[in-house]
């Protein structure tokens, strides 16, 4: 006949309770350790400015892109202040939004990982130096640049102009003006042609 | 116990010397779950409750108002420190206030367009963020339907076990007795 259970058989073994004491302690390190971590991430998702970060990075990309180099052009220019406005408005507003997103997304971390999911890696600082351009602020730096070509172009051709009407006027000879010779005007855009030269061709 | 001692860098010493006694695992376990959930609720449950009140969250928008009133200004202070610094730019005082209207025009496209765009904006970060939080919750649903799943599977396992026990209890006695009466017939002759 077999014999009475007894109750140290039903006793967990020694790897058992090996096993058990490394788990609490394990349990126990983590919740030292990493417990005031995540307090910490939690606390750092809804106090950190990163709004100020982004929107200070808007303003400075909108501001070099626009007035890096004031210009008489773009000073003379009726639409040019509210270029500005309307480019540093919306860049602004994305990089509120941007910063905003991007602390959502650290404090929804912190939640799945309080609820024992795992936490998305988050990028926040990256995202808010990455602010995409808008559109308005394309359009601005667009416009000034256009401006500012359309302002070269008329300089280069002003430019040209002058030198060859400088060239034009002192071909002519110095002196008494003659009486065939024509005025101002005439001498700067026609260079100067020598009657004697010209008899020669008609009669060639 | 297990002495297992190992040196890091020479600096550190871990050792598994003063592990925790765990004597009654189920308790420890038992123990520890209802720690985490207290932590849990002293830690967690506001910022969740937070989180979950962000989702109407209209700060973008208020932001852009202010936005388009300040970057206004700023432009127009802009544009006039570059007339003074070309000592007029040449500009008659027709021009210069048609820059001002252009300027309070574009101050009021900008505010009624930034007050779109931040509005779309808002719309879309509160929808993931109510998105997510669905997410998570429907993580929460889950473990603790889990949970509930598993204590009621037990409960149900116990109950049945413990009808089983009484019903071959009662077997037993039955047997029991049955033999007892036998052996009383055939010792008694009767």
């Amino acid at each position: 006949m077999s014999s009475k259970p007894k109750k140290q058989e039903y006793q967990a073994t020694e790897s058992e309770k090996i096993s058990a004491s490394v788990s609490k302690a394990e349990k126990d390190y983590f919740n030292q350790t990493y417990g005031p971590l995540l307090k910490e991430m939690r606390d750092i998702s809804e106090k950190e400015e990163l709004g100020g970060l982004a929107r200070g990075r808007a303003q400075a990309d909108t501001m070099q892109a626009l007035t890096a180099t004031p210009t008489l052009t773009a000073t003379r220019g009726v639409d040019t202040a509210a270029d500005l406005a309307s480019a540093a408005a919306a860049q602004q507003i994305q990089g509120s939004g941007q910063a905003l997103a991007s602390q959502r997304e650290r404090q929804i971390g912190v939640l799945g990982t309080a609820r024992g999911q795992a936490a998305e890696a988050q990028a926040g600082l990256a995202r808010a130096a990455k602010i995409s351009s808008t559109k308005q602020l394309e359009e601005a730096r667009a416009k000034q640049t256009i401006r500012q070509a359309r302002s070269n172009a008329l300089k280069q051709v002003g430019g040209a102009l002058a030198e060859q009407g400088q060239k034009n006027l002192q071909s002519y000879p110095t002196g008494n003006q003659q009486a065939d010779q024509p005025g101002f005007l005439g001498r700067l855009f026609t260079p100067y042609q020598d009657p004697r030269t010209q008899n020669t061709q008609a009669d060639d | 116990m297990m002495s297992l001692a190992r040196q890091f860098g020479g600096k550190t010493k871990l050792n598994t010397s003063n592990l925790p006694q765990v004597s009654d695992p189920e308790k420890a376990y038992a123990d520890i779950t209802r720690e985490d959930y207290e932590n849990y609720l002293k830690d967690f449950r506001g910022f969740e409750e937070r989180l979950i009140a962000a989702r109407d969250d209209t700060s973008l928008i208020d932001q852009a108002r202010e936005d388009a009133l300040k970057q206004s200004e700023i432009a127009g202070q802009i544009q006039q420190r570059n007339v003074e610094r070309y000592g007029g730019a040449g500009l008659s005082m027709v021009q210069r206030q048609e820059q001002q209207r252009a300027l309070q025009r574009g101050g009021q496209l900008n505010l009624a367009g930034g007050l779109n765009n931040a509005l779309i904006q808002q719309r879309e970060i509160n929808q993931k963020t109510l998105a997510d939080l669905i997410n998570i919750g429907q993580g929460v649903n889950r473990s603790s339907l889990q949970g509930l799943g598993d204590a009621s599977a037990m409960a149900a396992n116990r109950e049945a076990a413990y009808k089983n026990a009484k019903a071959q209890h009662s077997a037993n006695m039955m047997g029991m007795g049955a033999g007892l009466a036998s052996a009383a017939i055939i010792a008694f002759g009767i």
